[in-house]
């Protein structure tokens, strides 16, 4: 499965050694069972989770916004970029597909605008910002798991014309959605 | 620390395949509503083959008219996952659970599915295993004895899994099941030999959910008799 490459930056940032799905060895463990933010080159906040011997590592970039579906929007004036978080394509799994729609069509705040493929599961995909689909990254057609080695930039999935900017007070800024995340996966 | 996790069990018989979707976009929504709380339906459907969200057409080698001709329906589902066919014979659990609840996502929900159909038939001997990589779906060497296909939507999911118990398997031959070429597919009953005689199919499908129960930590179990409810969730 692609591993993020973020996770990887920070792996080695924090000198852990992080073979395959995250299972950690090497001096600067953190303790099992804790979760540890940790600041990186100053624009991602890092969401460390030990659980099970296992350490995943998320990365949660510091000028975006999110929403609590796991989608990020990075919001230029009138424009805004729509992916979906590391947080969200590690617990998809290897994206095979994605649905993406159609340039000129509406989304709307906290519905639906299309969907991704892994393991068999379909996932919806949320706006976190209403207004116009003006491009839809069409490199996701050939190459979806960009969505997975890329989350923040190649797997960009939808570049939206704002309608409203007051849809953006309501989402995450990076502090809390990383605390958002820390919540979930607690309730494991 | 969390508290206890509940789940209701519709056991529901033999159900067409378009009155069960009916009935599983309903208590989709009534859950993303909180209306309801975790909810699986566990049955069977008659003959029926059904393609995922990506229209898989190809893996269907039959037309529309002979797969009407053999008594069977075609559906268009927004599930993941390929061709797969649905048969009497085969028990089927279509869990209506918020993942967002239990803190799980799409792999770690599969990675689930697959160990209950393993663990369902470790009862019976037979050591089945999860696919490699891009082979979602419970194996018994190079042959696939369960299906999954699931759609995740609002956290909330519907879809599921499909385990053969002793469908006939000739129908799978209209198919390129799952997308996944020369590979076979079998049965518990062909997995513990043809002589073998296996309990009731009731008890399997019992036991299908019960393994699905405890794989997924549930400790309140409501079991419903559903057997004569409609699409709209009334009896």
């Amino acid at each position: 499965m692609a591993r993020s490459l973020w996770a990887t930056r920070a792996a080695s940032y924090l000198r852990i050694n992080v073979p395959c799905r995250g299972f950690a060895t090497g001096s600067d463990l953190p303790i099992c069972g804790t979760r540890v933010g940790v600041t990186f080159h100053g624009m991602y906040l890092l969401y460390v989770n030990c659980e099970n011997n296992f350490l995943s590592i998320h990365a949660v970039l510091k000028d975006l916004k999110y929403a609590d579906s796991h989608e990020w929007v990075r919001v230029e004036g009138e424009s805004a970029t729509v992916g979906i978080t590391d947080h969200a394509q590690d617990h998809l799994g290897e994206v095979v597909y994605v649905e993406l729609p159609e340039e000129g069509s509406k989304v709307e705040q906290g519905a639906s605008f299309g969907a991704v493929e892994s393991v068999k599961a379909t996932s919806d995909v949320n706006s976190p910002v209403s207004g116009k689909v003006v491009e839809v990254n069409k490199k996701l057609s050939d190459s979806p798991g960009l969505v997975n080695s890329s989350p923040y930039e190649d797997g960009w999935i939808i570049k939206v014309e704002l309608e409203d900017d007051s849809d953006l007070p309501c989402l995450m800024d990076p502090e809390r959605y990383t605390k958002f995340c820390e919540k979930e996966d607690a309730s494991r | 620390m969390r508290g206890p996790r509940s789940i209701e069990i519709w056991k529901m018989g033999a159900v067409n395949y378009l009155e069960a979707l009916k009935l599983q976009e309903k208590l989709a929504s009534d859950r993303k509503t909180h209306k309801i709380k975790d909810t699986s339906l566990s049955l069977q459907h008659p003959p029926t083959f059904t393609l995922g969200k990506r229209r898989t057409v190809h893996n269907v080698l039959v037309s529309e008219a002979e797969l009407k001709a053999m008594g069977a329906e075609l559906h268009y589902t927004e599930r993941g996952g390929d061709a797969t066919f649905h048969g009497p014979h085969q028990a089927i659990l279509y869990p209506i659970i918020s993942l967002r609840d239990i803190g799980i996502g799409a792999r770690k929900y599969v990675e689930n599915l697959e160990s209950t159909m393993i663990e369902l038939a470790s009862l019976y001997g037979v050591k089945a295993r999860a696919g490699e990589t891009g082979e979602t779906g419970v194996w018994v060497g190079r042959r696939k004895i369960g299906a999954i296909g699931v759609r995740i939507s609002s956290g909330v999911t519907s879809h599921g899994l499909a385990f053969n118990i002793d469908p006939d398997l000739n129908y799978f031959k209209h198919i390129v099941p799952c997308g996944i070429p020369d590979k076979e597919v079998t049965s518990l009953q062909k997995e513990v030999g043809l002589g073998q005689k296996l309990p009731s199919e009731q008890v399997i499908h019992e036991q299908l959910v019960s393994c699905f129960t405890k794989i997924f930590g549930y400790t309140d179990i409501t079991w419903r008799d559903k057997t004569s409810v409609s699409s709209d969730g009334h009896e």
